[in-house]
């Protein structure tokens, strides 16, 4: 009997081998063989930009970026839109999604709207925003101006600038942020909230005790999104801004982007990409482990 | 007998039409096809309105466009891949030095004896500064570009103007000549909404200059301009950065001075920001690409029409001579590709789009190419379109003048790199994060580090082998 069962076992274990055997290969191929080569490229002094052959040149292109001060201006650049836009999408959402949550006539009609900001092509986004912006025509100012206010250079000044594009980000990605925090709220069983009622517990007691528990697999979910797509912002900083006035608005994408694709640096490209595959890895391991462990709590 | 006589002689003239008739329409080619690469956009067209006169020659020409800002990337990488994808290109003379320094290009030299492209009828400039690479004929121009100095006639016209500018600064009011003036007349110019500017109560405020600032949009060649004018170059002959000169802390300190007198979100201005602050009317001057004039006077696009002025950029007075520079930014010239299977027959497409039509296409409003032959400044008449001949004549000769008197982009590998950082730096300067002085020696800096990085001797040999047309224009000595 237990020879049988190992036979069987072993004839599972090899018939399951042999069809998950494609997706490990695709993987392999798609993920593993990019990141890989990603990994060796980053050992080596390597530019297209002259003939020179690929040099090996140990961890020389990590301490470049460590050194490279426009690496940590671009990180503080992304860690501030980072910060700011999930604190605020976050509130934001929360309380949309509050609203939303109530009856009212032409409701799918709201949240069809809402979603709206989330389809737009980032490209028609940036140049829709970068009219929106504009110091002279643009409405924004236009509706300042009107409330007496002098209007600004949204995106040409460089105290601006950065806020600007976190207008942007929170223009389009709060409602995200709302529709899932509106599902987790829409999840949440009726009975208890009548039991909360019935314990006599507050508005608030119910909110803080309750709802926000109850809420927190939703926040980790989209906070974590928010915090890789954050981490990777491109298309509004590239046309809205360049990055500039100087480099104020420079992101680590933007920053990588350049790198590769106006200086051709083969080897410290992908060393930079691959610091902030590392940085993105730990923020995301240490917040989830953070909400894991106050959840077993 | 008077009868064969005309007989021979019909049969003889018909023998002569039937030959002529034979030689015209047998084709230079034999149905090659060659793929031409050009930036996305009204540039590319005149490539579409001549495949007929290309079939004529026996040449299909398949056209491959990429937008304006990915055009170095796509070339490169076709480049470094080896693939023969293009056999003609409309390239940036920025990358003439890298391309060609890195054996991409083929040189024209062999087939320029053979369909002569007039260069003796293109402005000497141009020719030396961006189609010679080491004395070899690697290009033909498609794209004149150069900045002039654009301003408000109207304005400058205006006898209550005049006679306050007179008061103010006790001197004439006139285009500037100087960047001293540069800044005197901008200042000038600079008013809020209510107040009035030549008798008319302005609804918004008006500003006295404007520059190109954005990053990535040739914003340097607005430094350049007084800079190259003050004697200033890239490098010396060891690829020792020559931008931390003093020539180059005046010519940023100049800028970071003007930005008062500038709109509040200039440092954002790319081209068209740049040309619509002059021609819808809220800046009195500017300094520009040809095809500002155009623009200007079209009632379609323009608030000024008629009352644009255009002349050579403003320069810096030197033993009581005035000594002027201009930047020559972009530009658009047709190379053929040293992997291309039919060289010839993309050679013969670039010298009729350089030679043979050119006039047709920097004359109409279609594209957005500018003049740089000879024939093309002695042609009035064709820019009428634009204005009257006059101010066409004006116009031309600005354009002639300052091409004559231009100053290259920096033309080398890395030329992407070196220029990026030194926008950078500017940018760091005009928001007061650093002074002129501290941007441009960091700027030095990491320009070093660029050379050193890319093989410091290629780059000396390269950077060299430019400064062959650069001492032919008397660029240096």
């Amino acid at each position: 009997m237990k020879e049988i069962s190992t036979n069987v076992l072993i004839g599972r274990n090899s018939f399951a081998k042999r069809i998950t055997l494609p997706s490990i290969i695709i993987l392999v191929v798609t993920v593993v063989g990019p990141l890989g080569f990603l990994l060796y490229a980053s050992f080596f002094d390597w530019s297209l930009t002259v003939p020179a052959p690929p040099r090996f040149a140990w961890f020389y292109n990590f301490v470049l970026v460590f050194k490279d001060t426009r690496f940590w201006n671009a990180f503080r650049n992304t860690s501030a839109l980072m910060i700011a836009g999930i604190i605020t999408q976050s509130i934001l959402g929360l309380i949309i999604a509050f609203l939303l949550n109530r009856k009212f006539r032409f409701k799918k009609l709201a949240i069809t709207i809402l979603a709206l900001p989330i389809m737009v092509t980032p490209v028609v986004l940036g140049f829709n925003w970068r009219i929106i912006f504009h110091e002279h025509y643009g409405p924004l100012n236009y509706i300042i101006r009107l409330l007496g206010g002098a209007g600004s250079s949204w995106i040409a000044d460089p105290k601006l600038a950065l806020f600007s594009i976190f207008l942007v980000d929170t223009w389009q990605w709060t409602p995200f942020v709302t529709l899932i925090l509106l599902a987790g709220l829409q999840s949440i069983p009726h009975q208890v909230y009548e039991a909360t009622d019935v314990d006599g517990a507050t508005g608030w007691q119910t909110f803080w005790r309750i709802t926000l528990p109850l809420l927190r697999p939703m926040f980790v979910l989209v906070i974590l999104f928010r915090i890789i797509w954050i981490f990777k912002i491109f298309d509004p900083v590239y046309i809205l801004t360049g990055g500039g006035p100087g480099i104020t608005t420079e992101t680590l994408s933007l920053y990588t982007y350049i790198s590769w694709v106006k200086y051709w640096k083969v080897g410290y490209t992908s060393a930079l990409a691959l610091v902030q595959l590392v940085i993105m890895n730990i923020i995301a391991m240490i917040f989830v482990r953070k909400v894991m462990q106050r959840r077993r709590a | 007998m008077r009868k064969v006589y005309l007989f021979i002689l019909v049969t003889s003239l018909l023998l002569v039409f039937s030959c002529s008739m034979l030689v015209q329409g047998q084709a230079k080619f034999n149905d090659v096809t060659i793929t031409a690469f050009c930036d996305a956009g009204h540039n590319a067209r005149p490539f579409e309105w001549y495949a007929d006169e290309f079939a004529k020659a026996g040449i299909k020409v398949n056209v491959v466009t990429a937008p304006f800002a990915n055009v170095y990337e796509k070339l490169k990488s076709e480049f470094i891949a080896g693939t023969g994808a293009y056999d003609l290109i409309v390239l940036f003379p920025m990358y003439l030095g890298e391309f060609a320094g890195m054996g991409y290009l083929k040189p024209l030299d062999e087939y320029a004896k053979k369909y002569d492209p007039r260069l003796d009828d293109i402005a000497e400039g141009f020719l030396k500064l961006y189609d010679y690479y080491g004395g070899k004929l690697y290009t033909l121009p498609y794209d004149g570009d150069v900045l002039s100095l654009y301003f408000r006639k109207d304005l400058f016209n205006d006898e209550t103007e005049k006679s306050n500018f007179k008061k103010m600064y006790n001197k004439e009011l006139a285009s500037p000549e100087t960047w001293d003036e540069v800044l005197d007349v901008a200042k000038f110019f600079t008013r809020k909404s209510g107040e009035t500017l030549a008798g008319k109560v302005l609804d918004s405020d008006f500003y006295g200059f404007a520059f190109l600032a954005q990053r990535g949009g040739f914003a340097y060649a607005w430094w350049l301009a007084e800079f190259a004018s003050r004697g200033g170059k890239y490098f010396d002959k060891d690829m020792n950065p020559m931008i931390n000169t003093e020539e180059g802390v005046i010519a940023l300190q100049r800028l970071v001075d003007i930005l008062p007198y500038c709109p509040p979100d200039v440092l954002s201005y790319g081209y068209d920001e740049l040309t619509n602050a002059l021609i819808l009317g809220r800046t009195a001057m500017c300094l520009q690409w040809p095809c500002n004039w155009k623009k200007g006077n079209d009632p379609a696009q323009s608030k000024i029409v008629g009352n644009l002025g255009v002349t050579h950029v403003p320069g810096v007075m030197k033993d009581g001579k005035l000594t002027y520079r201009a930047p020559m930014p972009c530009g658009r010239t047709l190379a053929v590709a040293k992997d291309s299977k039919n060289p010839e027959a993309a050679y013969y497409v670039a010298k009729l789009l350089s030679d043979d039509f050119s006039l047709a296409d920097v004359s109409t409003p279609e594209t957005g190419l500018d003049p740089f032959r000879k024939s093309h400044f002695n042609n009035p008449a064709a820019f009428s379109a634009f204005g009257p001949e006059k101010e066409a004549k004006e116009y031309l000769a600005a354009i002639a003048n300052n091409l004559t008197y231009g100053f290259p982009d920096l033309s080398l590998p890395g030329t992407a790199q070196y220029l990026d950082v030194l926008e950078v730096y500017l940018g760091k300067a005009y928001t007061k994060e650093l002074s002129p002085k501290e941007a441009l020696d960091a700027t030095a800096k990491e320009w070093n580090s660029i050379t050193n990085s890319l093989g410091k001797a290629n780059q000396i040999k390269i950077y060299n082998e430019l400064l062959v047309g650069w001492k032919e224009v008397g660029l240096i000595d």
